[in-house]
């Protein structure tokens, strides 16, 4: 597995335990425990977007922070995988 | 229609009266070691009832990831004989 893989992969599961976090947290929101795990999560899941942003584009549209360009339409696409 | 099926019926709703009282799976055992039942005194027969999610341990994000549940306590075998992965 390329570095690419493995950082979206981990993306994926730190967002993942946030899915989880958030509809366990609408039943209990005064869980204190789920909130901090979900602010953990949060702050890495952040982290892995913004680290895979910076390395090989951004995520989303919105993820774009490039000034030069719209990198948004860069290769490869989803169906491109190499 | 087999009417075998329903040969033990008296001997099966027996059964299931007695799997529905507090016993064994439905207790649960506190610090001290006495029985406590999931549920109330006085809860009334023929309801359903979802027991309220505790929290407990979690997975960290691979095995939950692959169990499908952050929560090892909603990690049951749904899917027991079939291909969970």
């Amino acid at each position: 597995m390329n570095e690419k893989q493995l950082l979206l992969n981990k993306i994926k599961k730190y967002s993942f335990a946030l899915k989880e976090l958030n509809l366990y947290l609408d039943t209990h929101p005064n869980c204190r425990r789920a909130l901090a795990l979900f602010q953990q999560y949060k702050e890495l899941r952040d982290k892995g977007e913004n680290e895979f942003n910076e390395k090989f584009g951004p995520l989303t549209p919105e993820q774009s922070t490039c000034t030069q360009r719209w990198n948004w339409i860069d290769d490869p696409w989803p169906w491109e995988r190499r | 229609m087999n009417l075998d099926l329903f040969d033990d019926l008296n001997g099966f709703i027996l059964r299931e009266r007695e799997n529905s009282l507090p016993s064994a799976d439905n207790d649960l055992k506190t610090n001290n070691g006495s029985a406590v039942s999931r549920f109330p005194a006085n809860t009334p027969l023929a309801m359903a009832y979802v027991p309220f999610q505790q929290w407990s341990s979690v997975y960290g994000d691979d095995d939950a990831f692959a169990a499908g549940t952050l929560f090892p306590d909603l990690d049951l075998p749904f899917m027991n004989g079939g291909n969970t992965r």
